[in-house]
């Protein structure tokens, strides 16, 4: 588990990176400190998540202590001194680092047009920065597999790899599950996993992001989308109650393509898991509920606009003695606030559907419970029922209003169906649940919700920690934003209630 | 209110016919001169290399298009002409356009998109009409921009010339 409480004490000495002071942590290599002094300097295998090993050498900065004469060193393997003098631009350090990066691009194949890396590849910046346009190598390129199969998620191109031994140290270090090395002495050094045996784990997605060129790429991103093609949102991942910090990239403000980890310190550090970051089926736009629907006996399900749709809530709900109001842990703190009040007027009972425990809990990140804001409608004074519970309470109401994503999935397809012929049924959702048919379905009105990345908002995850969830990209036309529909409800249901 | 004084014809002006000789005489002297009107579209224009038409895709001479989806023309596009879309391929070369479409009334025919292109895939061509009844039929999509390297080979020496000059 990440722990977000107690932190150690930190010793801070002071040095000076170019010409600026600055208090550096001694638990942290130099780089760490020269980064902080917003220097920029190249780095490939140092990453802050994972231990230093200092090989690819690029992170060459000159460092002047005490009465030495001024040196080139690895920024990422020097422990931090008090009085250093570090000079990240220095020629020494720029002449050195160009030969380092002449040896990297040696066998490092031109194929930045066909790899997915380009644009976000920091060897492709550096290149185009302080590479030399020509290579002087006589030998011919290293001859490596190109499409190595690394199980579901990771295709390798051993071309591309520099060996920088991110991906390894990943591995040893943050899931916990050695499963690749590197393989092979000097030139002949490779990537491989243990016995060729495919990799495995929930966390398989973060070697992507981990490494710093084009070898490890995603198999759901690859060859889809290039990168500056994408709009970047920051959000927060909504399968389980960590609530990582994610960024939700979205490819010609249509289609989600990509969900990738957003550093926070407190919550899930650099890393994702694998079922937040493919969880992209729940933000199709396929079989959406759109605007309002209604079952009619002779026309099927009877579709009109939202306007409309709460009209017929609002008359519902007035009719209804003591409604129960069913929230699905989707909904955001903002949202909650606004059905509590509805709950209040109404005279109801509220609660959230708390589904059970799933089997992908961990040690690292996932907590195994699939409600994202759990913790936030808690706090707000939502009662937490087992979907059983809520099907068993359903025949004491004579209406009871379904609210949020997924919310009908979360009772069971089953489940609401069985829903007592008596009680009046509003669904708001995204979707309608599977094989509704006018006639068998309990729906007597469904209006259609936006997803978590149509609309903004915040969870608050397990820990009490308040997260943004921002919208990625348009709702489809005629699906309101939540918080409008219900503050609209509430206004027509004032004014009902001001004319009887 | 500006009265205008027009010019007093002379006799012989006013006399016509030795004016409406004038005029004849070069009508005649014209007709033995070469003409300089061209009956376009039939007689079209003569192109060289350096004509800078329509953008096309290059098909090389195995039959696969050049193109490798790398979106830099895209990208390089100032009319926001191009959408590209890639996908896998089982060929060495692992990736191919799935959806090239080149919207040609945003077209501004500037050629950035040939001087992007890392793998001489896309190059203008000499064609330069443009005519349709609707805006969709404008859109050009892969198949409408394939031509031959053979097609385009003028082209392609030329660009290859310019670029060596860097």
């Amino acid at each position: 588990m990440i722990d977000s409480g107690k932190q150690p004490e930190i010793k801070r000495v002071e040095i000076t990176v170019n010409g600026k002071t600055v208090q550096a942590r001694t638990d942290k290599p130099l780089i760490h400190a020269c980064l902080q002094a917003e220097s920029e300097v190249p780095h490939y295998c140092y990453h802050p998540g994972l231990s230093p090993v200092g090989s690819c050498r690029i992170c060459q900065v000159e460092v002047q202590q005490g009465k030495m004469p001024a040196r080139v060193m690895v920024a990422c393997r020097t422990p931090v001194a008090a009085g250093m003098v570090v000079d990240t631009e220095s020629k020494g350090a720029h002449d050195s680092r160009k030969e380092c990066l002449e040896f990297l691009l040696k066998n490092h194949p031109l194929d930045c047009p066909i790899c997915d890396k380009a644009g976000e590849c920091t060897l492709q910046d550096y290149s185009f920065a302080e590479g030399q346009g020509e290579g002087r190598s006589v030998e011919p390129r290293r001859k490596l597999e190109k499409r190595k199969d690394l199980g579901d998620v990771i295709m390798l191109d051993q071309e591309r790899c520099i060996l920088c031994s991110r991906c390894v140290r990943f591995m040893e270090e943050v899931p916990e599950t050695p499963q690749l090395c590197v393989a092979g002495r000097g030139s002949h050094s490779i990537i491989e996993t243990w016995n060729n045996q495919p990799l495995s784990g929930n966390y398989q997605g973060n070697l992507a992001d981990v490494c710093p060129v084009g070898a490890l790429t995603l198999k759901s991103f690859r060859f889809k989308a290039r990168v500056w093609n994408l709009t970047k949102t920051a959000s927060s991942c909504g399968e389980c109650s960590r609530g990582c910090s994610t960024t939700v990239e979205v490819l010609r403000a249509g289609e989600i393509v990509r969900i990738r980890p957003r550093h926070d310190e407190e919550v899930n550090k650099w890393w994702m898991c694998d079922t937040g970051r493919f969880a992209l089926d729940h933000f199709s736009e396929v079989d959406r509920l759109v605007g309002a629907c209604m079952p009619s006996a002779t026309r099927g399900w009877d579709q009109f606009p939202v306007e409309d749709g709460l009209q017929v809530a609002a008359d519902m709900l007035m009719a209804a003695e003591k409604p129960l109001i069913v929230a699905s842990p989707w909904l955001t703190v903002e949202e909650g606030t606004e059905l509590l009040t509805l709950g209040r007027q109404l005279n109801g009972r509220v609660a959230f559907v708390s589904p059970a425990q799933n089997e992908l809990a961990d040690d690292l990140l996932h907590t195994g419970d699939p409600a994202p804001n759990r913790r936030g409608l808690t706090d707000l004074g939502f009662e937490a029922l087992s979907p059983e519970e809520i099907l068993s309470a359903a025949s004491e109401h004579s209406s009871i209003l379904c609210i949020g994503e997924r919310v009908a999935s979360l009772l069971g397809e089953d489940g609401f169906n069985s829903l007592p012929s008596a009680t009046r049924v509003l669904l708001f959702d995204c979707a309608l649940p599977a094989a509704q048919e006018v006639g068998n379905s309990p729906i007597d009105l469904a209006i259609g919700l936006a997803t978590s990345a149509e609309r903004a908002g915040h969870w608050v995850n397990i820990d009490g920690i308040r997260r943004p969830i921002l919208q990625a990209r348009p709702a489809p036309t005629g699906v309101w934003n939540t918080v409008r529909l219900l503050q609209n409800l509430l206004g027509l249901l004032a004014t009902r209630e001001i004319q009887s | 209110m500006v009265v205008v004084q027009r010019r007093e014809l002379t006799f012989w002006e006013r006399m016509y016919l030795p004016e409406i000789v004038r005029g004849l005489v070069i009508t005649f002297k014209k007709m033995f001169e070469p003409r300089v009107t061209r009956q376009y579209p039939e007689q079209a224009m003569p192109t060289t290399a350096v004509t800078r038409g329509q953008p096309r895709l290059t098909v090389k001479d195995d039959g696969n298009i050049a193109c490798v989806s790398c979106g830099l023309c895209e990208a390089a596009c100032p009319a926001y002409a191009i959408t590209i879309d890639g996908k896998e391929t089982d060929r060495f070369i692992e990736r191919e356009p799935e959806r090239f479409d080149i919207d040609m009334l945003r077209c501004i025919l500037c050629g950035f998109c040939e001087e992007a292109c890392p793998k001489e895939a896309i190059f203008m061509s000499n064609e330069l009409e443009l005519a349709n009844t609707t805006r969709e039929g404008l859109v050009y999509d892969m198949e409408q921009l394939k031509r031959s390297t053979s097609t385009l080979q003028p082209r392609i020496d030329y660009v290859r010339k310019i670029n060596d000059r860097w």
